[in-house]
């Protein structure tokens, strides 16, 4: 676990550098099982930071939303770091940002943070229920405990902690200026089970599956909004000029919508998994992504967010890739 | 208006009586409850705090055509909003139908919208009261409750062993005379019932926030720097406004296929950037604060100052569903002492 | 007597090869299946994988992306990124439930008139093994 007293003095020595903008981390929600990620710009703010199994959101994804204005002539635009604080999945969305230019490695201060697994609010919320204030939680060896109001409850991991963190391959940052806490230990390996088992359907099967699931999508946009990896200015979902997806939400356009992001998102996915999260609907969205992330291993055997040195897969080729299919 | 109370075995009766009824009643289809029309009785569930998507959907689909046309002469065909069959909501909360009251403020200002009127005169609303409110409810800061009758035709307590109907419009009568034999007549027994489970609901609402005065405390905020602190964190999606029952914009296209087309319009949202992108390339609304600010600012000032109502309800859909914990309560108590 | 599927493909064939290619096969009077609409692009590394998509749902029922040889593409490179991406749309295709009979590709060079309507036979037999493509197309529901 991580200190907190520790996280708070080294954010805040951070945040008094003079070449610190800004420090994305998390706060104590206002309730329920999720953190609130926030923004601080002065170093006494710091003393509301927190890191426990409650901080969910992917922090990286903050730094490619603020938006860009234009700097009122005469001014210079603030180009002074920004600082994140993030755990293992979050670190693989700035090593791939790095590897597609959105910004360079000097333009942030990573505080990575070892990090233990962190809650599904599904499966809390099938025990507590909707709670009005908000939950601590803490885990201890292979036990997460859960504080909500005054009681306090034990779990094993695969009870409480989402899916994603169950089968981890990298608890520790990949890459930190600063890092909190020491290292954990990997907890398991990834054996990609649930996409063999899918694949293994019909396509009349699968696509019966989709049919239900892409039905129910209402394009609120909220997955490619929180995915760190979505940040094109003008996306190609809600491009009006030309306009490839109609806004209208029936089943086609619906399938072409989610078709468009795995597409967009094949080679660069980190699987943080919060677009499966966010997802008002509970679309298994990740399902496609994974899909892809898989193959992308067995043909090109690539993992993007891993090397800060390596090319987009897409913008590079091996002459020795696969063809079997081509004719 | 008429008391009826009926056992839970028989709500699939209660509903196969209601044939001259095109029912829209909430069911649990792929891990999701939602009201959708209802073709088998056996379908429905009752057993949820509150759908995710707001029955808006039944008045205001999310896509709707407007009318369809032909490329290449002057023919439009007018999908003239006909009367449509008639209605029954079935099983909404007191919230989401007062939702439909406020907004309707809307549609029947000065531009009546025929779409909306059509289905909301073709409508009997049957509410359902809530005996356990979520954590995030706070319907009753806002003019409403778990029991409310207000804007119902007909509401429908749970009393464990037995459902308890009281009419409160003759839609609701007349609706109830469709029912014929599933219902028997209900009690004092029922009626006290009904009542303790209404105020006990009122008690267990765990949040609330004092309306007053916000309304006239947002003007002068207008270029305050707290916007920018509550929407640091905003992904700028379109989760709050497309499950809030108040939230009404809409986005208005055309879609052809060869020579068919038609004018759809679908639900939009301030909270996209896109939303007040200009021709041009400008857009008076460029960052998340000033979205943020426009939100909050219409329900809880500009609405209420031209139609006299606070355009929210106080479901809580926004807070339950925000991914990033942006927090409506939190930001209006943080207006208040600002 | 019912009629038989005619599936609708259409092709994406690169400039320099595949559609002097199929032009060949056109001089020289070698039949190929009518089923084929033929867009000409530049090169086949042009094709962006959500043509295809656009394609299915408008109404094709399958199709088929031609390129030069490896190593001889006339922008040098084109082809070996076409290759990258329809490998992998074909298998995103095929986990929504898109038969990957409906995602086709082929390198047919200038001279290869008959290997063209090879290709186009090939694909066509595998699109109408497979039926019409129903999934997502736009079927102006509630239109």
């Amino acid at each position: 676990m991580v200190n907190q007293e520790e996280l708070r003095n080294k954010a805040k020595e951070v945040l008094e550098r003079e070449d610190v903008r800004r420090l994305i981390g998390w706060k104590r929600g206002t309730y329920g099982f999720e953190a609130a990620p926030c923004v601080i710009e002065k170093p006494e703010e710091a003393v509301n930071l927190i890191f426990d199994p409650t901080c969910v959101q992917n922090s990286a994804s903050f730094i490619v939303l603020e938006e860009k204005l234009p700097v009122p002539r005469g001014q210079e635009p603030d180009t002074r770091k920004i600082a994140v604080m993030v755990k293992g999945c979050d670190s693989r969305a700035i090593v791939q940002h790095i590897v597609e230019k959105a910004y360079d490695r000097d333009d942030i201060v990573i505080l990575g943070i070892p990090c233990t697994g962190v809650l599904d609010r599904r499966k809390a919320e099938k025990v507590f229920g909707i709670i009005e204030k908000p939950a601590e939680a803490s885990t201890e060896g292979d036990k997460v405990i859960v504080k909500v109001g005054n009681e306090q409850k034990e779990f094993e991991r695969s009870e409480i902690l989402m899916d994603k963190c169950l089968r981890c391959r990298h608890p520790n940052p990949v890459i930190s200026d600063i890092l909190l806490g020491e290292e954990v230990e990997k907890w398991a390996d990834d054996d990609f089970s649930d996409v063999q088992e899918f694949e293994s359907k019909s396509p009349k099967d699968k696509w019966s599956f989709w049919e239900e699931q892409f039905s129910k999508c209402i394009r609120c946009y909220a997955c490619r909004n929180v995915c760190p990896m979505c940040y094109c200015i003008d996306c190609v979902v809600t491009k009006l000029r030309p306009q490839w997806t109609r806004r209208s939400t029936d089943i086609s356009e619906n399938t072409v919508y989610h078709i468009q992001r795995a597409w967009h998102l094949a080679g660069r996915c980190i699987e943080c998994m919060e677009c499966e999260r966010v997802c008002p609907m509970n679309i298994p969205i990740m399902t496609l992504n994974r899909k892809m992330t898989l193959e992308v291993k067995q043909m090109f055997d690539y993992e993007p967010g891993l090397d800060v040195e390596a090319k987009p897969l897409l913008a590079s080729y091996n002459p020795q890739d696969p063809e079997e299919y081509i004719m | 208006m008429g008391e009826y109370k009926f056992s839970k075995e028989n709500l699939g009766k209660v509903l196969e009586a209601l044939k001259d009824y095109k029912v829209y009643a909430p069911q649990k289809k792929a891990d999701v409850v939602r009201f959708q029309e209802l073709s088998d009785p056996s379908e429905i569930t009752l057993e949820f705090t509150n759908t995710n998507v707001p029955p808006k959907e039944i008045m205001f689909p999310q896509t709707e055509t407007l009318f369809r046309f032909k490329v290449g002469g002057q023919d439009i065909e007018p999908r003239v909003p006909e009367p449509t069959d008639k209605m029954l909501v079935f099983g909404l909360r007191p919230c989401d139908a007062r939702a439909y009251s406020i907004v309707d403020k809307l549609w029947q200002w000065d531009f009546i919208d025929p779409y909306v009127k059509n289905r909301r005169e073709s409508s009997t609303i049957v509410g359902f009261a809530c005996s356990e409110p979520c954590a995030n409810c706070f319907c009753t800061s806002l003019g409403g409750g778990p029991a409310d009758e207000e804007n119902l035709d007909a509401i429908l307590f749970d009393l464990g062993e037995v459902f308890y109907l009281k009419t409160i419009t003759e839609k609701g009568d007349e609706f109830v005379q469709k029912c014929g034999e599933a219902l028997e007549s209900a009690g004092d027994v029922e009626r006290k019932n009904a009542q303790a489970q209404g105020k006990e609901a009122i008690e267990k609402i765990r949040r609330s926030i004092e309306v007053e005065g916000i309304s006239e405390k947002l003007p002068g905020l207008f270029n305050d720097a707290i916007w920018k602190e509550f929407s640091s964190r905003c992904l700028g999606c379109g989760i709050c406004t497309y499950l809030c029952p108040t939230c009404h914009c809409f986005d208005i296209q055309d879609e052809t296929e060869a020579l068919d087309g038609r004018r759809a319009r679908m639900w939009d949202t301030c909270m996209f950037a896109e939303y007040t992108l200009h021709a041009s390339g400008h857009n008076p609304r460029p960052t998340r604060a000033e979205r943020t600010r426009n939100r909050i600012s219409h329900k809880y000032s500009y609405f209420p100052e031209k139609f006299g109502v606070v355009a929210c309800v106080g479901c809580g859909r926004c807070i339950n569903f925000c991914p990033v914990n942006i927090d409506i309560l939190d930001i209006l108590g943080k207006v208040k002492e600002a | 007597m019912s009629e038989e599927f005619e599936p609708r493909v259409v092709a994406f064939l690169c400039n320099w090869c595949s559609y002097a290619g199929a032009d060949l096969a056109g001089t020289s009077r070698i039949h190929y299946l009518p089923n084929v609409r033929i867009i000409r692009v530049m090169c086949s590394g042009r094709v962006n994988p959500l043509f295809l998509v656009n394609a299915l749902q408008q109404g094709a029922d399958g199709v088929l992306i031609s390129g030069c040889h490896p190593g001889d593409c006339h922008y040098l490179e084109g082809n070996y990124y076409a290759r990258r991406r329809f490998v992998l749309m074909r298998k995103l295709l095929e986990h929504i439930g898109v038969e990957p009979e409906r995602v086709n590709m082929s390198w047919v060079s200038a001279s290869e008139g008959a290997k063209f309507a090879e290709v186009v036979e090939k694909t066509v037999e595998g699109v109408k093994a497979v039926g019409p493509m129903n999934q997502f197309r736009r079927r102006q529901i509630n239109w």
